[in-house]
């Protein structure tokens, strides 16, 4: 593997730098303070959208498929590991808060045909305001388990009727279209999944509400209702055919992800703003003197960097197009509990300080664990990371 | 390329007959001129001296291949060992024409690397006397003694004292009494002893690497085979993820020992003196990695051995042994921890991405 990153990455790393030290940190905390989201009108996102930001990926010519690489302007998966990492060091709620096609897009560009993709994709093209997309897996009875969703798809039509309840969506209330994962029969597991492109004002998507959150305050985690919400059959991500044919490919999908290790990159960088937090704290009152106070300082910077490079391999590895399933899971395994534990060193280290609840390092500590949860829990991590290198059975055992 | 020799020979040569070298404190001899003509021993000797030329992050490799086959082997094959870093950083060609060469060609021979940060040995006069509690070797023909402002070697004078040894018995393990001439006395300076001291962690880094891939691998395949409760006990999910977490600590460590080792061959191609660009941290943090690791991985592969592990018919508890040897090498841990942590002092974001702005965090 190459550690050096390339000039691309290095000049958005700087540019990066500069919106995160003026613009995100502060946001951060008054979002932080305030307990609510960075609201919509914010213009904060009226500046992203001037500078380019919250762009789609999407190429503008249906049927050509974006490369990572080229997407990102960049080095691929990589490259987009490292600015992850640099964005969240700088405010990770902020970051999710970003306008843009979010969590939306991949779906769309994955599984939509030309013609959805240039009707969902091309407003984010140059867009002439902020502009959100949401995505809508995650279920109260249904998390990890995503097999488990009970939103259903009834076909009427012209239309699918769609009913049900949606959980922790980033961005949801203040989306154009929300990306919303149902089912058109439970017993089929996840080849009973649908995708449909549910737009902002269809009847019966509502009941919008923005959960109040541990950290990570910045950026809406909606919940929301789908009551007989008639979405046209053209909204449906593909066609039928399309769910057809991936079910015979089953298994032979995802032998690489690229997501987990920016999940895990995310960490790396709140973690890294723990130390840099906790260091420059340590500084001020004259405690790296002690060996203690170093020592752990040490195992916080060491465990921190092998985790940036477990994200770096397995993005590295996807770049190549090589399978990466083990590294990914084991990037998002070990890089949110080494955070966490950044964090909670930190507070260690500002004693009463860190209890006054009005400390970046305290914040980092509530906003970290939510890494350990997001995109597989840990322990789905590992169950994965147990299939590759054991053939841990998907059945009783697990 | 020169892994993949090195996997080869470790496989063929080593790992066969890893009790045998044990109970022999010694390599068979022909096992020795393989490693020889293989170009294993010359590996970072400069290619006017007979040498490879290959830098760091080659080192890392073979060391890895071979421990993982026999970690006291690795030692035993290697006439220079991490002695040879203090002669390339002091001495330069001259001292290894003098000091490293000769070894080479003479069968068995054995330098030894002492870190000597007390000092155990005193130097009065142009001599060393004091004793070495322990050093893997059965035979010393070259010592060289590395402190942290400079460096000196002893060849007369050396007396050795079989011990049993607590691992590594294949490299042999002895005290050695130290009452000979040391020289020259003019190798004073800071920065080519941290030089010298970063490779020389790497050096060990990577042998532990290797000895915790072996017990990493050789249990998870077990606990594939072996059947309890109905099932291959790695299909129970609290050894399903122990086996997760011990191949998470092996590629931990290896990467950071990788990445430490670029940034030595890194600094190396950019400057004509030894400097290092933050690579004696890295190296520090690397070997303290590689042995908290290593002393996770090595034990928990006896564990899921049961008794089994706990017998010396299977492998595992000599890894178990042998991570904890090497780990003491070198100052051990606490030397490393103490190198690593004083970098905090002088560092104000350590782990900053931008390369650019670290460039002259680090050097000396």
């Amino acid at each position: 593997m190459d550690f050096v990153l390339d000039d691309t990455t290095r000049e958005r790393l700087r540019q990066i730098r500069d919106l995160g030290r003026t613009y995100m940190r502060p946001l951060g905390l008054e979002a932080d303070r305030l307990g609510r989201p960075t609201p919509p009108e914010d213009p904060f996102f009226k500046l992203l959208v001037q500078l380019g930001l919250g762009r789609t990926r999407w190429s503008g010519e249906p049927g050509v498929e974006p490369a990572a690489a080229r997407a990102h302007g960049g080095g691929g998966a990589r490259s987009v590991v490292v600015l992850a990492e640099e964005m969240s060091y700088w405010d990770r709620g902020v970051a999710v808060s970003f306008p843009g096609p979010g969590l939306g897009e991949p779906p769309v560009l994955s599984m939509g045909t030309p013609e959805q993709q240039q009707r969902f994709l091309e407003p984010f093209r140059k867009p002439d305001r902020p502009r959100w997309a949401a995505f809508a897996m995650t279920e109260p009875g249904a998390g990890s388990d995503v097999a488990g969703i009970r939103t259903s798809a009834r076909r009427e039509g012209d239309c699918y009727v769609l009913n049900g309840a949606k959980s922790f969506a980033a961005n949801a209330s203040r989306a154009d279209w929300i990306v919303v994962f149902a089912t058109v029969d439970p017993s089929l597991g996840r080849e009973g999944h649908r995708a449909f492109v549910v737009e902002r004002g269809t009847p019966g998507l509502g009941d919008f509400q923005v959960e109040h959150k541990m950290g990570l305050k910045a950026y809406e985690s909606t919940s929301f209702t789908l009551k007989n919400c008639r979405v046209p059959a053209a909204n449906l991500l593909g066609d039928e055919e399309h769910y057809a044919r991936r079910a015979g490919f089953k298994g032979a999908m995802q032998s690489f992800n690229a997501t987990r290790p920016t999940i895990a990159a995310m960490a790396v960088g709140m973690g890294r703003a723990a130390l840099d937090e906790t260091l420059a704290f340590a500084r001020e009152h004259g405690l790296l003197r002690e060996s203690r106070a170093r020592d752990r300082l040490e195992r916080i910077r060491r465990r921190l960097r092998a985790a940036r490079l477990l994200c770096w391999r397995a993005a590295w590895l996807a770049d190549l197009r090589r399978p990466n399933m083990l590294e990914a899971s084991m990037a998002k395994a070990v890089a949110p509990a080494v955070a966490l534990e950044a964090a909670i060193f930190g507070m260690d280290l500002l004693g009463e300080v860190g209890g006054r609840g009005d400390h970046l390092v305290e914040k980092l500590f509530r906003d970290v664990k939510a890494m350990d949860i997001v995109e597989g829990t840990g322990q789905i991590q590992r169950i994965v990371m147990a299939r590759q290198l054991v053939h841990l059975p998907r059945d009783g055992a697990t | 390329m020169v892994q993949e020799t090195a996997r080869a020979f470790a496989h063929d040569h080593l790992r066969p007959r890893d009790r045998e070298f044990e109970s022999a404190r010694g390599v068979a001899p022909h096992v020795h001129h393989l490693y020889r003509d293989l170009g294993l021993a010359g590996l970072e000797l400069p290619e006017a001296l007979g040498g490879a030329d290959l830098g760091a992050f080659a080192r890392t490799l073979v060391n890895e291949e071979l421990a993982a086959a026999d970690a006291g082997a690795a030692l035993a094959l290697d006439p220079l060992g991490p002695a040879l870093y203090p002669l390339i950083a002091f001495g330069g060609d001259d001292a290894l024409r003098a000091h490293a060469v000769p070894l080479l060609e003479r069968a068995g021979a054995r330098a030894v690397l002492a870190l000597d940060l007390l000092p155990r040995l005193e130097t009065l006069g142009g001599r060393a006397r004091g004793i070495l509690p322990w050093v893997p070797a059965d035979r010393v023909d070259l010592l060289v003694v590395l402190e942290r402002e400079r460096a000196y070697v002893v060849s007369d004078g050396l007396h050795l004292t079989q011990l049993r040894g607590a691992a590594l018995r294949a490299a042999g393990a002895s005290e050695l009494r130290v009452d000979g001439v040391a020289r020259p006395a003019d190798w004073v300076s800071t920065p080519r002893a941290r030089w010298a001291l970063a490779h020389a962690r790497l050096y060990v880094a990577s042998l532990l690497v290797g000895v915790m891939r072996a017990a990493a691998e050789f249990s998870r395949a077990y606990a594939m085979e072996r059947v309890a409760f109905g099932r291959p006990i790695a299909h129970h999910q609290a050894l399903a993820f122990l086996i997760s977490d011990m191949a998470s600590a092996v590629d931990g460590a290896r990467l950071l020992v990788q990445e430490a080792a670029w940034r030595l061959d890194r600094a190396a191609d950019l400057a004509a003196e030894p400097d290092i660009d933050g690579g004696a941290e890295a190296c520090a943090t690397a070997f303290l990695e590689a042995a908290e690791a290593a002393l996770f991985v090595t034990p928990n592969g006896v564990q899921i051995l049961g008794g089994h592990g706990f017998m010396q018919d299977y492998p595992v508890e000599k890894w178990m042994r042998e991570a904890r040897a090497l780990s003491l090498l070198l100052g051990g841990v606490d030397a490393a921890r103490e190198d690593a942590g004083r970098a905090l002092l002088s560092d104000a974001e350590p782990l900053a991405l931008d390369p650019a702005s670290r460039s002259a965090a680090g050097a000396p």
